[in-house]
Order: structure tokens, then sequence, then C-alpha cells
């Protein structure tokens, strides 16, 4: 269950990251479909990851000799990043259900004085969230795992952030 | 232009970033090119429109426009009002009030202006892709031909300092006009470092992070907008909109320099409703 919500927090991030590294290269005013595709290939960058982890995951348990141990050491370790994760998950999808209110003021409050700074933490988060997960593990390859993955969903954004620089900067040539 | 010129006009004013960000200029034979310099003139308008949206900015403007437009109707104003959006860069506030705003119902034309050709360019390409109902044009707004019924802006009259900002604002004394509504950063202690904070977090280009800081320090003071409205454009009755939050100490990012007709005031307080508390003394 815990490598369950993780998995779906991967996917979340994704979707945001995939917006976010969208945003400000489109100035058209209708962008539903051109958010969308952006969330989209978010979220199939976060599945790349997490297909990748998964085969990590595959190919040291193959190689261990003790897999009880390392499924539940692997288990332990998500659920002491669950505890990092999963509040600031909440918080991020609380401002952004605030954004649905109808106040232009509450909407600007958010942005200003929740989204930028949880945006700016966002890779802190995931440094101390991953460590603090693998600060109770006891065997290595939960280690190497946690940290591939870490490094994986941490080159996440800079990936997507290059591929929509790409074709924002193919677009303006066009233009210009 | 010479880059040695810009790096000059740079090097007086001791802005160090800015000369950073100028040295980065690609140039050819010390000319700066002109591609590449507009190329980079819309990534930067792309990105500044993204802040617009986060903060909702055609929200904030038509709030205020609607109540105008319709006390102006209420005042037996019958013509097609012309919304004249001064400096409008890539038009976002006009192309967000064509998208949104049911131009015909209320009678009103929504016309973008500014003297960068290649931003108007693009405004008009954004605008055709979209099929919206608004034009763009590259002139002066205050050209008296195509003079607006309500003149707004949006972070542009910081720019105008001193003497250069009661020739602007005397330039709304013309015989079409009925109000000027202009947004723009409010300043306070923590403007500056709150907005270096978000331009370097949401903004992508080095100039644009320093454009977005030095406009939040540079804003204009409220007193200093309205004192500039009351001594040009004495027809006006001018004021601020929307300086705190909610009746509270609090500053909002943006305010807005007011100015209408005298013989329009009442019907604005009315139309304004409870949001006539966010209207300073208008006079």
């Amino acid at each position: 269950m815990t490598l369950l919500i993780l998995y779906l927090l991967a996917l979340l991030d994704g979707l945001l990251c995939g917006l976010r590294t969208s945003m400000g290269r489109s100035a058209l005013i209708r962008k539903r479909a051109y958010y969308t595709r952006a969330a989209l290939v978010g979220m199939i960058g976060a599945q790349i990851v997490s297909t990748l982890a998964l085969v990590a995951l595959i190919v040291a348990a193959s190689f261990s000799s003790e897999r009880a141990a390392l499924r539940a050491d692997l288990e332990g370790a998500a659920g002491r990043m669950l505890w990092i994760f999963l509040p600031y998950a909440g918080l991020v999808l609380f401002n952004l259900g605030l954004r649905l209110l109808p106040s232009i003021d509450i909407r600007s409050a958010t942005s200003v004085f929740m989204l930028g700074p949880l945006t700016a933490v966002r890779p802190l988060i995931m440094i101390v969230g991953v460590l603090n997960g693998l600060s109770g593990s006891r065997l290595w390859a939960t280690r190497v795992l946690g940290l591939f993955i870490l490094a994986m969903m941490l080159s996440l954004e800079f990936a997507l952030n290059r591929r929509s620089a790409r074709t924002q900067s193919d677009l303006i040539r066009e233009l210009v | 232009m010479r880059k040695a010129d810009v790096l000059e006009v740079f090097a007086r004013f001791g802005n160090d970033i800015a000369l950073r960000a100028v040295r980065a200029l690609p140039d050819i034979d010390g000319i700066l090119d002109a591609r590449e310099i507009d190329s980079l003139l819309l990534a930067i308008h792309w990105e500044m429109q993204r802040l617009a949206e986060e903060f909702y900015h055609g929200h904030r403007v038509w709030e205020l426009v609607r109540c105008v437009v319709t006390a102006l109707r209420e005042s037996g104003f019958e013509r097609t009002i012309r919304i004249v959006d001064v400096g409008c860069g890539i038009g976002y506030t006009t192309r967000w009030l064509a998208a949104n705003i049911p131009a015909a119902d209320y009678g009103i034309e929504f016309i973008g202006m500014d003297l960068n050709s290649t931003l108007v360019a693009e405004a008009k390409r954004l605008a055709n892709c979209e099929k919206l109902p608004c034009s763009f044009s590259h002139q002066d707004a205050f050209h008296s031909r195509d003079s607006g019924h309500i003149f707004l802006s949006t972070g542009v009259i910081h720019h105008f300092r001193d003497d250069a900002l009661l020739e602007f604002l005397k330039r709304h004394e013309q015989v079409e006009t009925q109000a000027f509504l202009h947004f723009d950063f409010q300043p306070w202690l923590l403007a500056p470092f709150g907005s270096m904070f978000f331009h370097y977090l949401r903004m992508r280009t080095g100039i644009a992070r320093h454009d977005g800081v030095l406009s939040a320090a540079r804003a204009h003071t409220a007193r200093t907008l309205v004192d500039a409205a009351r001594k040009s454009a004495p027809k006006f009755a001018s004021g601020i909109y929307g300086a705190k939050i909610w009746g509270t100490p609090a500053p909002r990012v943006f305010h807005t320099l007011v100015g209408v007709r005298h013989a329009i005031v009442p019907e604005l307080r009315r139309e304004l409703g409870v949001r006539v508390s966010r209207l300073g003394e208008l006079r």
C-alpha cells in the first residue's frame, strides 16, 4: 500500500512538473488542451521514472538472498518517506483547491504565500523525504534504490523543462 | 542598436546585474542582433503573461472596467465604448477581455496599442490564432484620431517619472476620453524582496527576472500617482482603487490609478457596490 501511495505521489509530482515547465511558454488565452498535454507529458515522465524504479527493484530482488527482508525494508523506507511527502502534497493540493474560490485576492495569495514557496522547496523536500526514508533502512539495496529514484525524480523537472524550452525556442524561431 | 551604447547607459546607473544581462546579448560586430533580441523579447513577454495568468489579472481588470462601462451607460453614454490598452505588449489583457467578455452585449471594443512592432505583431498573431474580437495597432495610444473612451494599462505607468509622468497623464485629457485605469505594482517595504523571490522562481530569462525586481522598486506610491493625475488631468476625478486587502493594512500586489469624468463618479460608486470600500478618495 505504501509503495502504491508513493507511486501515485510520483505521478502527481510529474503532472505538476509538466504543468510548471509548460507555463510561460505559450501566450494563447485558451490553453486547456495545451496544459492537458503538458500534464500528460509530465505524468508519462513520472511513469517512466516509476517503471525504471520497478525494474531496478526487480533486479535488486532477483539478486537478493533475502527477498522478504528487502521487501519489508523497502516498505518501511517508503512509509517513512510518506511522513514528509504526504503533508507536502496535501499542502500543495489544499492551496490548488483554494484557487477554485472566486476571489482574486485569495487566488493571488495562494501563489505568493504558498505555491511559490512550495515550488521553491520541492527539491529540498524530495531530498529530506528520501533521506528520512533511508535513515532507518538496513539493506544497502534499499538505500541504492532510494537514491536512484531521488536522482530520477529530481532530473524529471530538468528534462521536462529542456523539452519545453526546445519546443518554445523552435516556435519563436519560426515567428521571428 | 550598438551594444556599447546600451552598456554605457547601465554603467551610468551602476547597475551591474543589467550590465551582465546586456553583455550576454548576442551581437554582430557590436550591433545587437535584432532577430535574437526580438526572440528574447517574445520569450520574456510570454513569461510575463504567465504571471498575469497566475495572478488572475484579466479578472482583476474586468472587475473594474465592467463598473466603469456600466457607470458610463447609466450616465447616458450610448456609443460603442473603445477600451484602449496602452503599452499592451503582446496584448494579454486585451485578448483576455476579448476571449471572456461578450463585447457586443456591453457595446464595447478592445484595442491594444504599443510602440514595439514585434510585440504588436505577436499580439495580432495570437488574437488571430484564437479568432478573438480585438485589434492591435503599432502606434501612439494617445493619438487623437484613435482616442480611447477608456484607457487602461498594466505595469506601464512606473516607466514614466517626474515630468514624463505628468505629460503621460495630461494626454488623457481628450474630448472623447471618459476614464483611465492604470494597474501597477504597489510599492511597500517588502515588495522588492517578494518580487525578487517570485521572479527568480517563475521567470527563466535574466532580463525578465531583473526587470520584475526593478519594476517593484520603481513603482510609484499612491500619493505620487494621485497628485500627478489631479495636477495633469483635472477634468477627471482621480483616486486609487484596491490598495489594501479587505480593509486590512495588508497591501495588494497591484493598485490602480483610477480617473473618471466628474459627472460619472456617483454612478461608478453605485456600480462598485460592496467594493466601493476599495476606492480611495476620488476627486
